[in-house]
């Protein structure tokens, strides 16, 4: 059904994605954050540089990088705060807005239409991004309760690719991860290719 | 019109009708049929109708800009929908919108997701086709390798200028949803149904109608249906409230002479029928607005809007919406990959092919239809190879195609009921059949035809074609039960009434209490002079559906027939209450009454019957002899 290009450039993501994962794994003490760097922020909507991984320590911490005008990322709005309602008091939930061209206003509108209940921050430096390995809008990241990156990758399995989507979602790799974070376990899948939009046109 | 009453001397005749209420029965198979649209091109293609091939290639020193290269290609196949209002989630406007989203454009692009285009190339071309050609593909793809360089300003092309508001202008006629349909958030596809009462009181024509669906970003497709009987009001829980349903169906009693699709899909440009071939409009007549509706991840609302543009310009030209259809084959066991169905029709009569629709539901996976000419060459009609219900739409041709008399339509369809397909609604897939509900699986296939040439001069080409299809369909499922019956109206129709009889026994032995089949079978024993056994058949119609007027009517003929006229006079009184307006029945309720003596009361039935209808011949002669008699009395 699909194209053989889309499958080349999907194997080839996924190639990425475990080097970076190796990366991540062997530079132990990369988080938390080393003496003298700068700590990953992002910025609330009233200005503040806020490090979601500081703000609540001892608990998972899970981001979820989206934008305003991403068909895909707004469809999953439910979900989203479906999940974390069902963690309240045990993860904590973050929406990130990666584009530097989203406004506080914006984001509070978006909030409000899409029924969101999270706290927000913006990434104009893509800091959090980094910090999360995030390319796509949505795409989750999960970091447990010391702090390590332990999954980042797609919310669940709902869409293959764009246009493309199941009734329903068939695996749920972040409910999976987050459960795994609580249990101070590593999830058995560790990172994934997510379907939206790309994180690096924003550059 | 046969059915009336004659006066012969001082008695009152009456002569029955042949076909229920002066009409051929006729059930149109209009599941979810669709469509339309067309013609008017607007501004925005006319100025970009002709690509400039020469600026695909930039010279080989040459990097690829978004002012020379990429912009010509956006405004012409992405900014129509990709602007504030239409149906694209974000703009595609400028150099910073497209700049925004370069990775998601190649990506869509090269999975051919964007622009949504799902017919393969092919020699019979569509109109308003919006498909981009591999080099297109390759030059964005370099574009955004090469760092989305904006170019030089003077290479920019004048943006696309696009019409504010209705496509056509100012309709003639808009009609509104009477209440906003709540999408909720989240959850699988909706498919909604707005009715909308034309209020019109008099039959008009028309050319156009634009379909506003509402926020066009939460709506996939819709389409319209004729509902010329206000039979879907009764899915209603209350007036306005319309209906859920994927596929409906309108069953239409009348040989409906409009067959047209009234389409929208993201990015339709509204079609204007050519002269000559308007859809007549009836007083009475609602339209339904059959809308896919997919959740956007918050509540929305959609109050659905059309605008009807008519012509003074009445139909000369009848196309007709063909339907080959392979349903009954449809047993896909969980798991099987490549579940083929065919079907091939054979044409009685020459045709031009002016649109075609094919329809599966999410197992579908490769559909394909092709006309095999009688001078041996096949042509594709259309080829969808990853068939994708959510974007399912009316292809027209963009030049009518010529089908001579010999001519084989034939329908392929593949379904893919296994894990990989990932529209399966079922997981672990599950069997599936044939059906309606949107959990079941189609094969249809919709022709727009005009027939060109009647083998018999006397008939109607569309009655020909409409007879052979339903032959069709009899032969090759005797379990049809619509064949049976359309097969038996067109043979009524053409004066084979003992024909009729034997299709319309088929049907009723499918479905026994079906009103409309017993009525018409009823029609048929009548025509053969079988009054007796006709009451049988009518009686069990009103018994069925007891507000069925047709039913009534014809009951209350052939009581009188037998010269029962007291209870035909009970049957004519159902009937006028049903169907107040109708002349026929005001006359034979009168003349029923007559019979009985009841003359002052008789008289009042007729003027009734003269101030529907002045021009109702036997209203007016019963009036004068009923008032004749009056007199003498005195």
């Amino acid at each position: 059904m699909y194209r053989d290009q889309q499958r080349v450039s999907s194997a080839l993501r996924l190639i990425l994605g475990f080097i970076a994962l190796v990366a991540t794994f062997t530079s132990i003490g990369y988080l938390p954050v080393s003496a003298g760097e700068a700590s990953p922020r992002g910025v609330d909507l009233t200005g503040k540089a806020i490090d979601p991984l500081r703000a609540t320590p001892g608990e998972p911490v899970v981001l979820i990088f989206i934008r305003t005008d991403c068909p895909i990322s707004n469809r999953y709005a439910p979900t989203i705060q479906r999940l974390s309602s069902r963690y309240t008091g045990k993860a904590v939930f973050w929406l990130v807005y990666p584009d530097k061209a989203e406004s506080s206003a914006a984001i509070e509108q978006h909030l409000r239409d899409y029924g969101y209940k999270l706290p927000a921050l913006r990434d104009p430096q893509h800091s959090l991004v980094k910090l999360g390995q995030a390319q796509i809008t949505p795409e989750a990241a999960v970091f447990d309760a010391s702090g390590q990156l332990v999954y980042h990758g797609r919310i669940d399995n709902w869409y293959k690719e764009f246009g493309r989507a199941r009734p329903a979602p068939t695996t749920h790799e972040l409910d999976d991860a987050i459960q795994a974070a609580l249990k101070g376990e590593k999830p058995q899948v560790a990172t994934t290719d997510a379907v939206g939009c790309y994180i690096s046109d924003l550059e | 019109m046969m059915r009336a009453w004659r006066p012969a001397g001082l008695a009152l005749e009456l002569v029955v009708a042949v076909a229920g209420s002066g009409t051929i029965g006729f059930a149109v198979r209009a599941t979810s049929a669709p469509l339309t649209t067309g013609a008017k091109t607007p501004v925005y293609l006319h100025a970009l109708r002709r690509m400039p091939e020469a600026l695909l290639y930039p010279a080989a020193n040459q990097k690829v800009t978004f002012n020379r290269d990429i912009a010509p290609i956006v405004y012409h196949y992405c900014a129509s929908c990709h602007r504030p209002g239409e149906a694209g989630p974000f703009p595609l406007l400028t150099y910073e919108d497209v700049k925004k989203h370069g990775r998601q454009i190649v990506a869509v692009t090269q999975t051919g997701f964007m622009p949504p285009w799902l017919p393969e190339p092919q020699a019979l071309k569509f109109a308003d086709e919006r498909r981009l050609n591999s080099d297109q593909i390759a030059l964005i793809k370099t574009w955004v390798d090469q760092g989305m360089l904006q170019g030089d300003a003077k290479d920019l092309p004048p943006p696309p200028k696009f019409e504010p508001g209705w496509q056509l202008g100012k309709p003639d006629l808009v009609v509104k949803a009477a209440r906003p349909f709540a999408l909720s958030a989240t959850g699988i596809d909706t498919y909604w149904n707005f009715i909308l009462p034309i209020p019109i009181s008099e039959a008009r024509w028309v050319k156009a109608v634009e379909i506003r669906p509402g926020d066009k970003r939460l709506v996939h497709h819709a389409n319209i249906l004729v509902d010329r009987q206000e039979l879907s009001r009764k899915l209603e829980t209350s007036p306005g409230a319309g209906f859920g349903g994927m596929e409906i169906r309108i069953e239409s009693e009348l040989f409906d002479p409009d067959s047209h699709f009234l389409f929208w899909k993201p990015g339709t440009v509204p079609y204007v029928e050519p002269d000559g071939m308007a859809l007549r409009l009836d007083p009475g007549t609602d339209l339904v607005l059959n809308t896919h509706l997919q959740p956007s991840g918050k509540p929305e609302e959609i109050q659905p809007s059309i605008g009807i543009y008519f012509t003074d310009k009445p139909a000369t030209e009848h196309p007709m919406l063909v339907q080959l259809e392979c349903d009954s084959q449809l047993d896909i066991p969980p798991g099987e990959e490549n579940f083929v169905v065919h079907d091939e029709f054979t044409l009685p009569l020459d045709v031009e092919l002016l649109a075609i629709y094919p329809h599966a539901h999410y197992l579908g996976k490769d559909l394909l239809a092709t006309a095999r000419l009688p001078d041996g060459t096949t042509q594709t009609l259309i080829h969808i190879q990853h068939w994708d219900l959510n974007w399912q739409a009316v292809y027209r041709y963009e030049q009518a195609v010529p089908l001579p008399k010999g001519t084989v339509i034939s329908m392929r369809y593949v379904y893919d009921n296994s894990e990989d397909n990932v529209a399966n609604p079922n997981h672990p897939p599950k069997r599936v059949r044939g059906g309606n509900r949107s959990s079941d699986e189609m094969a249809h296939l919709w022709l727009q035809m005009l027939p060109k040439s009647s083998p018999d001069s006397n008939r109607d080409p569309r009655m020909v074609l409409q007879e052979a299809l339903a032959r069709h369909h009899v032969e090759r499922d005797p379990a049809d039960f619509e064949a049976h019956y359309n097969l038996g109206a067109m043979l009524q129709a053409r004066g084979d009434v003992g024909g009729a009889e034997a299709q319309y026994r088929a049907a009723l032995r499918l479905r026994p209490d079906d009103a409309v089949v017993n009525n018409a079978l009823g029609t048929a024993l009548i025509g053969l002079g079988q009054v007796d056994e006709a009451m049988r058949y009518f009686t069990a119609a009103t018994r069925a559906r007891p507000d069925y007027f047709d039913a009534h009517y014809n009951l209350g003929n052939a009581l009188a027939v037998q010269e029962n006229f007291s209870a035909a006079a009970e049957q004519f009184r159902d009937a006028v209450r049903l169907k107040p307006q109708d002349a026929d029945a005001e006359a034979n309720l009168g003349s029923a009454l007559a019979q009985l003596g009841e003359l002052s009361e008789a008289k009042t039935h007729f003027v009734r019957a003269l101030q529907l209808n002045p021009n109702h011949a036997l209203a007016r002669e019963n009036l004068q002899l009923v008032e004749q008699m009056m007199a003498a009395a005195h």
